[in-house]
């Protein structure tokens, strides 16, 4: 039996590690946190559809646990890939037959715009943070009172060179459009403000869903980044933008500031390149062998890439991706099959 | 003896047109000057700074005593080339004098003695000069071959790079490294037919008569004569258009220099004296970031003097530059290569539109009330930890604050400055002075160097002390009005900022401030010789990622130190270097704020 490892226990992984087993291969899933799900394990609802990530996530384990031939490695950091043997931080050294990275990427540290105030000011937090207060149950301004004034800000470490991240993170827009949605059915009657520089609504239902924000919801778009952030005397904060569509400069006083924050390659990429011959884009994410027909295959014969280490990807995209490189990698294993079983 | 023979025709039109062209330029140069210049010029004459000034000409434009400093070859290879030949026609002409006692002789008779005079015997004195002459002969050649050495090798010289150069400089170039040869073979082959010279010609031209023969040096004596005096002539004919136009001009430049004579916001008559003591010898391009991380190659002051000099000048060019003052810092000439650089951005700057600046007018978005001020500035409010230490520090020493722009101000000026936008800059600074006075402040504090500058350069704030954050802070430590905690564990380096260091001298403070913390590792690079972090408000071409690139330079040296934190006082620098590295970046404050006792 062929042996398949899957690095990265997020959603493109155990999507792939499940569909890798089902074709036959045996599969080691390694994951360097102490459980399977990724980033997915703090998120709240899903776009556009408001699915709860659990739902998701609980099916994905579900079908993981499922097959047999799958063995889960938790708390295991990966630190070198060949396509013949996987080492590990402990100094284990895994031989197999092929290897799909899945390592995804890591979120945008948002302090890095000081300008911002996360981490300097109370009530500036990030989606990442709304998400897990949302699974909380505990949406609230750290005196604890409800917000009246809602601003949340696009491209926080997404189209910044300031930062040196070029690239669009892609699913923040509609997350934020989602998030303001979930932000008033919680306070009816709070104000909330996008501020953004386009509104990319790409995925099906999405344009509806930003339509529905403005009609049903009231949430008022505000074209124009944020410049800066300032605390106010009665522990509010005041915002510094432009409206680049009236062309004015614009300040308002909210109660509660979220930073859409992007989604940024992983530190890991940049060892990879250098110990597995990969090859990375100007943005650190990993470069697949072509953009088209070879979307999950890397330039080294049997690795193979399972969603976001490759761009910022959506759920529904990554999981897409994961079955993709699943096949991918099990069809080039009968192909070297073959040719081996010939000699 | 006439003096005259057809081979002098090149080098008299030559030396004529050298000297008409030089009289005619300094001659507009002198009358075009505004009249406080030519003012300060009558009333420095008679004082002790034209001494001064005399005994520096002789260091520099004949010594080049600050080459030395950058090279002792590359100094000798100037120096060999300049005294050498300044020695070589005062002993000539002492030899003249010598010889013919006091009476006229025309200079070509100076300058082709020997083809006139080349008796041997008829004078006791004659083989001393001929020795003399020859040393100094020599001299000049070795810095000529020297020259021809840094051609090849110019790291050898303490060069990485040297400058490219125009038509006109080439010409010169090559006509100059011709001269000192052609006047030894000149001298050579008629010394190995009349006899005489000293070691060198003398040598040479009995080695020439019995290689070559009597025949064949008779016949090459004309021609020689004639390719010395071609020589000649086309160096000074192309003098005055070319890079050559230093050795007269630095004479100049060092006297008015003297009287005070500066460049200014505006491009003025002095400037050419400046401009034109350029002798592109390339020394600025190597301390160029620019050059060294981002291998741009044609916009470094060398290039921009030249540029200038020649009105073909483009804004690409003026623009390109991160006014870090590295190249100024090591310019042998001393030009103020900023100052020039900025009057030409004002020159070719766009007029902007006046009702751009209505929402000045009436106001006041200060709050709080005291002697001291406090202006952060706008990069300060982007970068908010350096303003919340601020104002622990402040809360620390008691010290009651009015915080100039706490809820946005109005802009310092400086930037605008910096784009030759000066008509817009007086805006601003107008308006802050005038807010400065309104509320009666006695201090001026500001945790931005580029601010600082400003307030310092142009603001003319009689009655406020204007600080930098640093200067400040370490007086309330002195005056015991601000204690911190000190251990040795926390280990610092600190990055210069341009406009803090080379800008407004102040490298102590800051130093003294972060080992009052923990203890202090200095980079390779640091004080006066202290690298720009690239992301200059001052260069308007180069994009983000080249600035990072640079940043990341910057990064490495600091990395380098071991230092845990890395310090900084400029929140412009702060922001460069953070981004591009992976150690924790903070401003000066911050450090203090946290370990407040």
């Amino acid at each position: 039996m062929k042996h398949i490892i899957v690095v990265g226990g997020g959603i493109a992984g155990m999507q792939c590690a499940v569909e890798a087993a089902r074709g036959g291969a045996a599969v080691t899933l390694i994951e360097k946190e102490g459980d399977t799900g990724g980033k997915l394990r703090n998120w709240h609802k899903l776009f556009p559809t408001f699915t709860p990530a659990d739902e998701v996530l609980s099916a994905l384990r579900h079908r993981l646990a499922r097959e047999e031939n799958i063995t889960v490695k938790t708390d295991c950091e990966v630190t070198a890939v060949t396509p013949r043997k996987v080492a590990t931080a402990s100094g284990e050294e895994l031989a197999c037959d092929a290897v799909v990275l899945a390592t995804g990427f890591a979120l945008f540290d948002a302090r890095v715009k000081e300008e911002y105030g996360y981490g300097i000011y109370d009530n500036v937090i990030t989606s990442a943070d709304l998400e897990r207060m949302f699974n909380d149950g505990a949406v609230k301004l750290k005196s604890g009172g409800a917000p009246r004034r809602i601003a949340i800000l696009h491209c926080v470490g997404s189209r910044d060179e300031k930062v040196c991240q070029r690239h669009c993170s892609k699913v923040c827009c509609v997350t934020g459009v989602k998030q303001a949605i979930e932000l008033k059915k919680l306070f009816p009657s709070a104000d909330v403000f996008n501020f953004y520089m386009d509104i990319r609504m790409f995925g099906p239902g999405y344009e509806e869903m930003y339509r529905e924000a403005q009609e049903k919801y009231n949430i008022h778009f505000v074209r124009g980044r944020i410049s800066e952030v300032s605390p106010t005397i009665d522990e509010r904060l005041q915002i510094k933008a432009e409206d680049t569509l009236t062309g004015r400069p614009l300040k308002i006083g909210v109660d509660m500031l979220v930073l859409l924050i992007g989604m940024k390659a992983d530190a890991m990429n940049a060892s990879l390149e250098e110990a597995s011959g990969l090859r990375r884009q100007p943005s650190g994410f990993m470069q697949p062998r072509d953009s088209f027909l070879g979307n999950v295959e890397s330039g080294a014969e049997g690795i193979f890439y399972a969603g976001a280490v490759t761009a910022p990807k959506s759920v529904g995209e990554s999981l897409n991706e994961g079955t993709a490189a699943a096949r991918a990698a099990l069809e080039w294993l009968g192909a070297t099959h073959k040719i081996d079983s010939q000699r | 003896m006439t003096f005259f023979a057809d081979f002098c025709i090149p080098f008299v039109v030559g030396a004529t047109v050298m000297f008409a062209a030089v009289v005619i330029k300094y001659a507009a140069w002198f009358h075009r000057l505004p009249k406080s210049d030519k003012l300060s010029i009558l009333k420095g004459l008679p004082t002790a700074k034209s001494i001064a000034a005399a005994w520096e000409a002789v260091r520099e434009s004949l010594l080049h005593r600050r080459i030395f400093r950058v090279n002792p070859v590359l100094g000798y290879m100037h120096m060999s080339l300049a005294f050498g030949w300044f020695l070589l026609i005062v002993v000539g002409w002492i030899e003249t004098v010598a010889y013919l006692g006091f009476r006229w002789v025309p200079l070509q008779g100076h300058v082709f003695f020997k083809y006139f005079a080349p008796l041997n015997g008829i004078w006791e004195h004659k083989p001393v000069f001929d020795f003399a002459m020859d040393l100094l002969l020599l001299f000049v050649l070795s810095g000529v071959a020297l020259a021809w050495f840094k051609r090849m090798k110019s790291r050898a010289m303490g060069m990485k790079r040297t400058t490219k150069h125009v038509l006109f400089d080439r010409i010169a170039l090559s006509a100059l490294w011709f001269v000192f040869p052609a006047r030894l073979v000149a001298e050579s082959v008629t010394c190995g037919i009349y006899g005489g010279g000293g070691f060198l010609t003398g040598g040479l031209g009995s080695l020439l008569d019995k290689a070559l023969g009597q025949e064949a040096l008779r016949a090459l004596y004309e021609p020689t004569w004639w390719f010395y005096s071609c020589a000649l002539g086309v160096f000074f004919i192309a003098m005055p258009f070319s890079r050559y136009m230093h050795i007269f001009t630095e004479i100049p430049l060092i006297f008015l220099r003297r009287y005070k004579l500066r460049p200014e916001s505006h491009e003025k008559s002095y400037d050419n004296f400046e401009v034109e003591a350029c002798s592109r010898c390339g020394i600025c391009i190597d301390p160029c970031q620019l050059q060294s991380v981002l291998g741009i190659n044609d916009v470094q002051s060398v290039y921009f003097l030249r540029d200038r000099r020649y009105n073909m000048l483009q804004q690409k060019i003026a623009n390109n530059c991160l006014m870090c003052g590295r190249c100024e810092q090591t310019c042998p000439v001393g030009i103020n290569l900023n100052t020039l650089r900025l009057n030409s951005r004002t020159t070719m700057r766009n007029i902007p539109n006046e009702g751009r600046y209505n929402y000045l007018r009436g106001l006041d978005r200060s709050e709080g009330e005291g002697r001291v001020g406090y202006f952060a500035g706008c990069m300060t409010l982007l970068t908010p930890n350096t303003l919340d230490a601020m104002r622990r520090i402040f809360d620390a020493a008691r010290e009651d604050v009015w915080w100039a722009d706490k809820d946005g101000g109005v802009c310092c000026g400086r930037p605008l400055k910096l784009s030759g936008e000066v008509d817009s800059a007086r805006k601003m600074i107008d308006y802050n002075k005038e807010l400065f006075r309104k509320h009666g402040i006695a201090t001026l504090v500001t945790s931005c160097p580029i601010c600082l500058r400003v307030f310092r350069e142009e603001y003319d704030l009689e009655g406020i002390e204007v600080l930098h954050h640093s200067e400040y802070i370490l007086r309330l430590m002195r005056q015991g009005r601000l204690r911190v905690g000190y251990s040795s564990e926390r280990t610092f380096t600190y990055h210069d900022p341009c406009e803090l260091g080379r800008g407004s001298g102040i490298y102590d403070e800051p130093r003294a401030v972060i080992e009052a913390v923990g203890v202090l590792a200095e980079p390779d690079h640091t004080r006066k010789d202290a690298l720009c972090c690239g992301s200059s408000v001052a260069n308007t071409v180069i994009n983000d990622a080249q600035q990072l690139t640079i940043a990341q330079g910057v990064a490495r040296e600091l990395d380098d130190t071991g230092a845990d934190t890395v310090v900084t006082s400029c929140p412009l620098c702060k922001k460069a270097i953070a981004r591009a590295s992976a150690k924790n970046v903070v401003d000066l404050s911050e450090i203090v704020a946290v370990n407040l006792k």
